[in-house]
């Protein structure tokens, strides 16, 4: 019984710990999975432009330009931006996510969009995310009744001929994809001369790095030219750097680690406590205090193995209920499981560590 | 007032494992300082069966307490087992303890372990020892007590009698060359105590490990070589 109460202090810690690394490692996965859908070898951008979701446009005639180079095979520009979608169910507008990308031979991996290409090549014509947030209204299952659907998007009636798989994260609810004409007819202020990434694919066989650094000097101070690689990391950097996730998350799961500490200190101070006569009785016989330093950590480990296997479990179970209730990803991840599993021994060893102090203060001298 | 050295008592053949000489103690500091003992010296030898009695708050347990390396000697000198023992590190006292077989009032047996186990436990002091020859020694000290069908029962199912017995068997298993026992049998009813110091006794005789014992306990006064009254802190008797 004392047990069971005791490990579950380090359940909740264990618990905590999980759920908070795993909830900011979903939040930055989400936010960069669709740079991470890039197919491309190398990338243009505007030398102004921190994240693609904000960026400065680049004229579209420097990305052509790359394609008198022998080991270029293709280019293909991607537009991105935000528009009001109407919720036509509720009549509320909502702000989504549009990316202006030709369906064929698409340089992003988008499962099932190059199905679509004949109908979004149509006037106004859209595919939408089936894993946006419940905000939007019902749209994936009208378009599987209907075949299709009709709202609004920035004031000018568009029809969702499909949906696919992309995904969601912290900074957008919900995503619809067109091909370039369609998404400049929803932003008609957009200069179609300035594209926010330019995707460029290679020969087979041509080094993407070689061709990089050929080519950068040839694009002046209007764009630059880096790897899909690159341009990831630069991603996550951003997100690292202008969001709180990091430090929210991270937060959360330092104060699992603190309220472990302090559960498992008190457990074993209280158990030292109880058997003060005993552990004076060992020392009166001649054990060291190093004997009893490993009596009590063994047991703060003890704890520790007890207590991670439910939280672990715990945790898995609270991802499922997470990524229901806000439709992110979650994973359980190899990396993250010993992190935290090696957490929860320094946490339990520390305790013990400081708690056997106590028992180190016995006075042999008392059990006469 | 205060009785003459016990050292005439001695024959000066017989090797000392106890020699104490003018030995004074006092807890606290300053103007608080009590002073418990005064100009004690003892000596025991090999061999021999010494009780220690007196009033409450005579100071016998202090001694006793000095005597087995659980405090630092302030003032005096005293050898134990050919260790000095004033002036000697934490970490010697320690070295000390375990040439000692200490046996309290209160059995202080730890109540999660079986008794096989508590009587173990002494034997992890001396890494030498394999674990086959820790149980084995364990079952036949326990053997030796009278406890041979009581070997893994936890202290809990034991009674007053039993537990002392086998405090007294982890007091023996390591092969102390001293024992050092604090009132074994004020717990116990006539015929345990009996028990007790019969088994004391018995060991004493056979092993030649001299047992140094206080006790209030009339009962079991004719167990003893000699006996040594204390009274405020001083001998009065021996």
């Amino acid at each position: 019984m004392k047990l069971a109460v005791a490990s579950a202090g380090v359940v909740v810690a264990v618990m905590l710990m999980l759920v908070q690394l795993g909830i900011r490692e979903g939040a930055m996965d989400g936010s960069v999975s669709f740079v991470r859908k890039i197919q491309s070898d190398l990338c243009l951008i505007s030398p102004r432009t921190k994240t693609i979701f904000q960026s400065t446009a680049l004229p579209r005639r420097l990305l052509y330009r790359l394609l008198a180079d022998p080991d270029v095979e293709r280019v293909q520009e991607l537009y991105l931006g935000q528009a009001r979608w109407r919720n036509p169910w509720t009549y509320q507008e909502w702000p989504i996510s549009i990316y202006g990308l030709d369906p064929e031979h698409c340089l992003v991996d988008l499962k099932g969009y190059a199905g679509y290409s004949s109908l979004l090549h149509q006037r106004d014509r859209a595919v939408f995310d089936q894993l946006s947030r419940d905000t939007y209204g019902p749209v994936v299952e009208t378009v599987a009744r209907n075949g299709f659907m009709e709202t609004e998007v920035n004031r000018r009636l568009v029809r969702v001929v499909g949906s696919i798989r992309g995904g969601v994260s912290i900074t957008t609810d919900g995503n619809l994809y067109l091909t370039p004409e369609n998404f400049l007819r929803v932003l008609p202020e957009r200069n179609p001369g300035g594209i926010d990434v330019g995707l460029i694919k290679l020969k087979p066989g041509a080094d993407p790095q070689t061709v990089r650094d050929r080519l950068a000097p040839l694009l002046g101070g209007e764009a630059i030219i880096m790897s899909r690689q690159e341009l990831v990391d630069a991603e996550v950097r951003f997100v690292r750097e202008v969001t709180p996730i990091d430090f929210i998350f991270g937060m959360g799961a330092m104060v699992g680690f603190f309220i472990g500490f302090v559960v498992v200190y008190q457990i074993l101070y209280t158990e030292v406590t109880n058997h003060l006569p005993q552990f004076a009785t060992l020392k009166a016989m001649g054990f060291t205090n190093r004997y009893l330093l490993q009596v009590v950590i063994s047991q703060a480990f003890m704890l520790s193995i007890l207590g991670y296997f439910p939280g672990f479990f715990l945790a898995i179970w609270l991802y499922g209920v997470a990524e229901r209730a806000i439709q992110m990803e979650f994973s359980m991840t190899v990396a993250r499981a010993l992190l935290v599993f090696g957490f929860t021994l320094l946490m339990c060893g520390l305790s013990g560590a400081i708690a056997v102090r106590k028992a180190q203060s016995a006075d042999p001298a008392d059990v006469f | 007032m205060s009785s003459p050295p016990t050292e005439a008592n001695q024959t000066p053949d017989s090797p000392s494992v106890i020699r104490g000489r003018n030995m004074n103690f006092w807890f606290g500091t300053g103007e608080l300082r009590k002073q418990i003992l005064y100009d004690i010296s003892i000596d025991v030898a090999a061999g021999e069966i010494v009780l220690l009695t007196g009033p409450s708050g005579s100071g016998k347990t202090t001694l006793l307490s000095l005597l087995g390396g659980l405090r630092h000697l302030m003032d005096g000198e005293l050898v134990v087992l050919s260790h000095c023992m004033h002036r000697a590190s934490a970490d010697e006292l320690v070295l000390v303890r375990r040439e000692i077989g200490f046996i309290f009032q209160q059995h202080n047996l730890l109540e999660f372990l079986t008794a096989r186990q508590n009587v173990e436990l002494m034997l992890q002091l001396q890494p030498a020892v394999s674990a086959d020859e820790r149980r084995r020694r364990a079952e036949s000290v326990l053997t030796d007590v009278g406890l041979a069908d009581r070997l893994d029962y936890h202290p809990a199912k034991l009674s007053g009698g039993q537990k002392q017995r086998v405090a007294v068997a982890r007091a023996l298993v390591g092969g102390p060359r001293l024992i050092l026992a604090d009132e074994p049998t004020a717990a116990l009813d006539s015929q345990s105590g009996r028990d007790v110091a019969n088994l004391l006794q018995r060991l004493a005789r056979t092993n030649g490990c001299p047992v140094l014992m206080v006790t209030h306990d009339s009962r079991i006064l004719d167990i003893a070589d000699r006996v040594i009254e204390m009274e405020d802190g001083r001998i009065s008797a021996a």
